[in-house]
């Protein structure tokens, strides 16, 4: 019944669009058409995306009053008219939140038009949408969405980002990946979870993100000093998780995911439920995802307790009416992660036994027990958000988050006096406001004007290590930034001021309480130039200032690294880091066949923090340790990163990806150790369309190589254990189709990654002194899209 | 204007409301008494004739980073036949912890090497035994040679799960204790 008349499949179709991530191509002749559908053989073709960030439009609508023919984008902003004679054709091309436009062209041949559409200021959606638009315009910004988000479900956060260029991950084992964006992660690196900064125990090396990534439609990573909208830390770059925004018709509709991985027989069940109601400016969604994974294994042997399990949970409650808004949202994430047997070892000769034996001691057989040693992490965040319009003046934004991290690690030996106590247990309390008032002002500008706090609690359990002592910060902030626009040039600038205290609780080496404060005054500033020069070239610049504080971490560590053979000692006196960070972006859009992008960027840091080897090892009863002390200097970071696509038809297209990134230490003149090394990432797809089959859709396959080199940028002061691994190459290949039955979308996809079983090891993995990276897998997803009937 | 400020303070009242509501007690934290630490290691070496009772020892109280160990070297006389034992304690709690028992209780998951920096400066022989009839280490004896110095290097590997038949695998398993003895073998 549901979709018995046109008129109500034209009317369901926004809403079905953009709850599918993957959806058929849809061509919907208008009603009252009166045959005049003339049979000539030509077609016009191409996306619809937004001007400023390049991003396809899925849902906008492209009709013909030549033709009185209408067509809907696809969920890559793809859209077809057939069987169009020669002659002059206006496309009107509308979407909520955009200008509507008209664009005329004389049809000769088949022929690809994208269209642009320039956002409606007065109606954007909310905060994110705003800053991202100005960060990502002058800025080197990539945004993962899409079908290329689809082929990364199942991965951690982490993993999924590695399909952006100039974006790596730093692993411990195969499931715990930090995002590395042009050779800096951790606390340099700022992730927005759902609007709200997430704040946990990003210092540590082997503390992978709490964040479900299936919960997010679309992920932005803004490369370089990002500082001014999100806080002063962000001198590596900001990374946006974001889920679709809420429901803005009436109805119900979500999907079931089910993914599957053969290495590790990892299972996940992942469902969305979403809906507004009838009568009531209500909307609501409910999203849960269950993962369990056994050992991993790599082309030779098992890998030995490294499975693991995770549940997400989060809800949405919004009410919209008028100029008033107000969203409440909950999540939960917990994981416990298992971490290779082998890779706990004491001091240096236990680390150079493992070298030379070339694999782990254990392997055993595979199992989805996860013993000793293994992390647990739980994180919830609570966030209200209230919007109000105000006319002439543009929206004031309010926004409360809680947060509470608790990470309980759990060493391979079990504590002798009590067995069940985690060794390490922190808490992490987090609260942060924010008001911004995003203007629209008469002669062309726009911005937003916003104040900020953080107030941050983390203790840890009572009799416990310490490996970050008891401290209290709070930040407050306040920023301001604007973009003027005329014609083809825009012009941005923005400024923040932080100011942060924090009151430490450390015993110092009599065993004597002391309780520091810090004090710190951090600014951020950033300008840039974006000119659209025609001819689909669009060229941007950017210089950012951005300085973060030290971490406690850095301040005041003082312990063994457990899989390193290191002792780490913090420097209380350290000073704040200061990057200047520049950025020239060339990007080469809109054309039927060559498209590409390339971002150069020189990042030159002042009091840089990193730990420098000391030559003299240290000595204890358990034998000797190399010792790494906390210490500043001068560094420059620079690289480029590059995208190109080629379309050899309109089925068969090639996509690379390369990115090299350099980090020298000037002060010691050597390079930096944990730098990623050069990549390029190259991928053949062909669309395979219906196969011929009126029940299939959008099938496609594709096959490509990732090639990593050697890291060359390495010595013994660098990596005193082991060299630099040497490169590899991985060949890769995904398959998917949309399957039909009635009605009823399926949407099944397969990705194969290390097809050819290479046994290797990858330089950004803390274990690759134990074990070489995992064999071959396949990752198998079925998604299956729901919609409801409404009550009519 | 006036209904542009209201809502704006409005919301400031409620953020700064939430935010001090937010903070909880103001605990302080209390020093971790480290259970696991090894602080001393001696060696005891009692001569099989009659003879006075020799010991070495390591002592670092303040574990991995911080001061090295401060130790006493061993001296011994040649040709001589000693029935040597091992304690390792943790003298950072009160009473300290008699570590050793512990290691023998789980003795299928330990085992102590002996490592002399020359095949003449002494020969050891572990004497003590796992349930399996591995060798321990807590218990050797000790054969000195002719006159001379040189090191003897001290090794309990924790190698649960791993541990290999008699002799044994050095190479196996997590270190718990490394320490090189000064040894002097003079009359």
């Amino acid at each position: 019944m549901l979709l018995t008349k046109i008129s109500q499949k034209l009317l369901l179709l926004p809403l079905f669009l953009t709850v599918l991530p993957v959806v058929a191509q849809t061509m919907l002749p208008y009603e009252g058409t009166s045959g005049a559908v003339q049979d000539c053989g030509l077609t016009i073709s191409g996306k619809v995306i937004d001007h400023d960030t390049r991003a396809p439009l899925p849902g906008a609508t492209i009709y013909i009053p030549q033709l009185d023919r209408a067509a809907i984008a696809d969920a890559y902003g793809n859209y077809h008219f057939h069987h169009v004679c020669q002659g002059n054709y206006t496309l009107k091309v509308s979407f909520i939140g955009y200008t509507t436009e008209a664009y005329s062209y004389k049809i000769a041949t088949s022929s690809v038009r994208d269209l642009q559409l320039h956002a409606d200021a007065a109606m954007l959606r909310s905060v994110e949408v705003v800053s991202t638009r100005i960060l990502s315009e002058s800025q080197a910004t990539e945004v993962l969405g899409g079908r290329e988000l689809e082929q990364t479900r199942g991965l951690s956060l982490g993993k999924s980002l590695e399909k952006l260029p100039g974006v790596s991950s730093f692993q411990t084992g195969p499931n715990v990946a930090k995002p590395v964006i042009h050779g800096m992660s951790g606390s340099r690196i700022v992730i927005l979870n759902n609007g709200v900064r997430h704040e946990a125990q990003q210092w540590g090396d082997e503390h992978a993100p709490e964040i479900d990534a299936l919960a997010a439609t679309e992920l932005k990573v803004v490369k370089g000093a990002a500082g001014v909208r999100y806080g002063s830390d962000a001198i590596g770059g900001t990374i946006l998780v974001n889920p679709s925004p809420m429901p803005d018709s009436a109805g119900m509709s979500g999907h079931i995911g089910l993914q599957g991985n053969t290495n590790g027989r990892m299972g996940t069940i992942a469902g969305l439920l979403q809906g507004k109601l009838q009568n009531q400016p209500i909307s609501w969604r409910l999203h849960s995802s269950v993962k369990k994974a056994g050992d991993s294994h790599t082309p030779e042997y098992n890998l030995k307790n490294t499975g693991f399990e995770e549940q997400s949970l989060a809800t949405t409650l919004a009410y919209n009416k008028g100029r008033f808004g107000t969203e409440g949202y909950y999540s939960y994430f917990h994981t416990k992660i298992g971490l290779l047997t082998s890779a706990h070892i004491g001091n240096k000769t236990d680390l150079e036994n493992a070298i030379a034996r070339g694999r782990p001691e254990e392997t055993g057989s595979f199992s989805y027990t996860i013993a000793r040693p293994y992390q647990d992490v739980r994180h919830q965040l609570a966030k209200f958000k209230t919007t109000y319009t105000t006319d002439d003046l543009g929206k004031l934004l309010f926004t409360y988050a809680f947060q509470k991290n608790t990470r309980e690690e759990f060493d391979k030996d079990v504590p002798r006096d009590n067995p069940a106590k985690p060794d390490l247990h922190l808490d992490l309390l987090t609260h942060t406001t924010e008001m911004v008032w995003e203007h629209t002002l008469p002669s062309a500008i726009t911005g937003s004007i916003g104040f900020t706090t953080l107030w941050q609690d983390n203790t840890y359990g009572e009799g416990e290590r310490m490996f970050v002592p008891f401290y209290r910060n709070l930040t407050t902030g306040a920023f301001a930034e604007e973009k003027w626009r005329k014609d083809n040039l825009q012009l941005e600038t923005g400024l923040r001021y932080d100011y942060k205290t924090m009151d430490v609780k450390t015993f110092d080496s009599k065993g004597a309480l002391q309780k520091p404060r810090y004090t710190f005054h951090n600014l951020s500033g950033s300008a840039g130039a974006l000119l659209d020069a025609g001819y689909h070239f669009t060229f941007g610049a950017n210089v950012s200032y951005a300085s973060r504080a030290p971490h406690v971490s850095e301040l005041f560590a003082d312990g063994v690294h457990h899989g390193t053979a290191s002792y780490e000692k913090g420097d209380p006196t350290l000073q704040s880091e200061e990057a200047v960070n520049t950025t020239a972006t060339i990007n080469y859009h809109s054309n039927p066949r060559f498209n590409g992008g390339l971002s150069v960027y020189y990042n030159t840091i002042n009091n840089y923090i990193y730990l420098q080897p000391d030559s003299v090892p240290l000595q204890s009863n358990k034998g000797t340790y190399l010792s790494y002390y906390y210490r500043q200097a001068d560094a420059h970071f620079y690289g480029a990163d590059l995208n190109m696509s080629y379309a050899f038809t309109d089925k068969l297209s090639l996509d690379t990806k390369a990115s090299i990134v350099r980090a020298y230490n000037v002060e010691e003149d050597q390079y930096l150790p944990n730098i990623p090394a050069d990549r390029l990432n190259a991928e053949l797809q062909y669309e395979l369309g219906n196969l011929g089959n009126a029940n299939f859709e959008d099938s496609f396959i594709s096959v490509g190589g990732l090639m990593v080199a050697q890291q060359d940028r390495s010595d013994e002061t660098t990596d005193p254990f082991m060299d630099a691994p040497h490169g590899y190459f991985l060949v890769q290949a995904e398959a998917g189709t949309t399957l039909y039955f009635g009605n009823q979308p399926v949407e099944i996809s397969v990705s194969g990654n290390n097809l050819l079983n290479k046994v290797y090891r990858d330089y950004q993995n803390r274990l690759r002194f134990f074990a070489t990276e995992t064999a071959r897998m396949l990752l198998i997803r079925i998604n299956l899209p729901l919609y409801f009937k409404t009550q009519s | 204007m006036k209904k542009f400020l209201r809502p704006y303070l409005a919301f400031l009242l409620m953020g700064s409301l939430l935010t001090t509501t937010g903070c909880g007690g103001d605990d302080d934290p209390k020093p971790a008494p480290d259970n696991e630490e090894i602080t001393t290691v001696t060696l005891t070496l009692e001569p099989e004739s009659k003879g006075q009772l020799v010991a070495a020892s390591s002592k670092d109280l303040d574990g991995v980073g911080g001061n090295a160990p401060v130790k006493t070297p061993l001296t011994l006389k040649p040709n001589t036949t000693y029935l040597a034992t091992l304690t390792l304690l943790n003298e950072n709690v009160n009473p300290p912890v008699e570590v050793h028992k512990e290691v023998k209780s789980e003795a299928n998951d330990h085992q102590v090497f002996y490592t002399p920096s020359a095949g003449s400066l002494m020969t050891v022989t572990v004497t003590d035994k796992d349930a399996q009839n591995r060798p321990l280490g807590l218990a050797a004896t000790i054969v000195t040679g002719a006159a001379g110095t040189g090191k003897l290097k001290v090794v309990l590997k924790h190698q649960k799960g791993t541990k290999a038949a008699a002799p044994g695998d050095a190479t196996k398993g997590e270190t718990d204790v490394e320490v090189e003895f000064d040894v002097m073998v003079q009359q």
